[in-house]
């Protein structure tokens, strides 16, 4: 580099002097106040911050390389970031709900976490980490903050099996709030719900609120369950044919309540003594 | 060597008090003719370009500091003269290059362009470009010349005597 350097002078002495004189011969000149002297200290100003933007950019050029991989790295962590802050967030929306629900209700909840979905022909089981030994009976119902789960079918010691409002066995009955009409609430298409048995004299109108019916003997009444999404009149049906989105996310659910609801012994035994009269 | 040197330095200060003298008594509308180039293009012709360059800015800050209070005007028009004039520096021709007619249009050309060169500070004024390169230019460039002619005509005679 030094014998370059050498090399360079040698041969570009006369150039370099003459540069460097001239250079500081308009320095002594830009430092003379006067009217002379004002284009050039405008021009040294503007050649100075040229030259300043004209090496800032060759050095950006070289650093950009880099700089684009810190920017990839820091994109795809702030990507991972924001997806657990949104889980994050649905988790603990989810949990307020659920702490609202058991401040609220008046049948002993048991906590659980979902460990487990299936759905397969039909069938949509979700699999909670708690069994007989923590209480759960086969039909208890199951819960979050937003609304109505399922029923448990399966149980041991251990865990419990929910067939969920999507499963195709599943059968609830349902009230429109709006309409105070009863009806029966069964799987239906696309994750939705379809609302049976409703007659046609109803009006029904999308958004309309569905819950859990007081005719029920597996859930107690007044348990959300979703929002009507359509509601149609058939040709030559007496009932209508309404969609439900149900209130609770199926997909995302992390965490249920499992409701230990006892429907009224003497409501129960009453019904089946007056059955067997009959019969 | 620097016997030579401490005579260019007695020359070079001549050649500033006598500027003056020129620009107080000889200038025609604000024009004179520029000596001190002239002694600038001499010292480029006798010992090339870095010579006459780095002697033009000393008797430039010189003439500058104490004469016309313009500081790096004459440094600037200097360096540029001796730079071009060291282009017709040629040692075995030095006699013939600083001595001989050959001055003439050698501190001509020169004048001329370091004149250009220093064109945009004067018309940085209240001057415009054409007004400042007809006068000072064109009018610095041909009074100067025919003082070198002069100094020419006068250094021959001499040298023919002694």
């Amino acid at each position: 580099m030094l014998k370059w350097l050498n090399e360079f002078f040698a041969l570009a002495k006369n150039y370099v002097v003459f540069a460097l004189l001239v250079s500081l011969s308009l320095l002594l000149i830009s430092t003379n106040n006067n009217t002379h002297t004002r284009g050039l200290q405008v021009l040294g100003l503007f050649t100075t911050s040229y030259l300043e933007s004209g090496v800032h950019d060759v050095l950006g050029y070289f650093t950009l390389a880099s700089r684009n991989r810190e920017l990839e790295d820091e994109n795809a962590h702030l990507i991972d970031l924001t997806a657990r802050i949104r889980a994050a967030m649905t988790e603990n929306r989810q949990l307020r709900e659920m702490l609202n629900l058991r401040q609220q209700s008046k049948a002993p909840l048991i906590p659980a976490d979902v460990i487990g979905r299936a759905s397969d022909g039909g069938r949509y089981f979700l699999t909670l980490d708690v069994g007989s030994s923590s209480g759960v009976k086969v039909g208890d119902p199951v819960v979050t903050g937003a609304g109505l789960v399922g029923t448990v079918f399966e149980v041991n010691a251990e865990y419990s099996l929910v067939k969920s409002l999507l499963d195709n066995d599943s059968r609830i009955a349902a009230k429109l709030v709006n309409a105070s009409a009863d009806g029966l609430i069964v799987a239906g298409d696309f994750g939705q719900l379809t609302m049976k048995n409703v007659s046609r004299r109803y009006a029904v109108n999308p958004g309309d609120i569905v819950e859990t019916s007081s005719l029920s003997s597996l859930v107690p009444p007044g348990i959300m369950i979703g929002r009507v999404t359509k509601a149609s009149d058939e040709p030559g049906n007496i009932f209508k044919k309404i969609d439900v989105q149900p209130s609770v996310d199926l997909s995302s659910i992390s965490a249920a309540f499992v409701m230990q609801y006892v429907f009224p012994p003497a409501a129960a035994s009453l019904e089946s003594s007056k059955l067997q009269k009959e019969k | 060597m620097t016997k030579r040197v401490l005579v260019y330095i007695a020359l070079g200060i001549g050649a500033i008090i006598l500027q003056k003298f020129l620009d107080d008594f000889a200038s025609i509308e604000s024009v004179s003719p520029q000596l001190i180039l002239l002694f600038v293009i001499f010292l480029s012709l006798r010992e090339g370009q870095l010579f006459g360059m780095g002697g033009a800015f000393l008797l430039g800050l010189v003439n500058d500091s104490l004469v016309t209070h313009f500081l790096g005007y004459t440094s600037f028009v200097g360096v540029v003269a001796g730079f071009i004039a060291g282009f017709f520096y040629k040692e075995s021709e030095v006699e013939l290059a600083a001595k001989t007619f050959n001055y003439a249009w050698i501190s001509a050309i020169t004048l001329f362009l370091s004149e250009v060169a220093a064109l945009p500070l004067i018309a940085s004024g209240e001057l415009n470009y054409f007004y400042a390169f007809v006068k000072f230019t064109l009018g610095t460039t041909l009074y100067t010349s025919v003082f070198a002619m002069i100094i020419v005509f006068v250094s021959g005679r001499r040298s023919r005597y002694v």
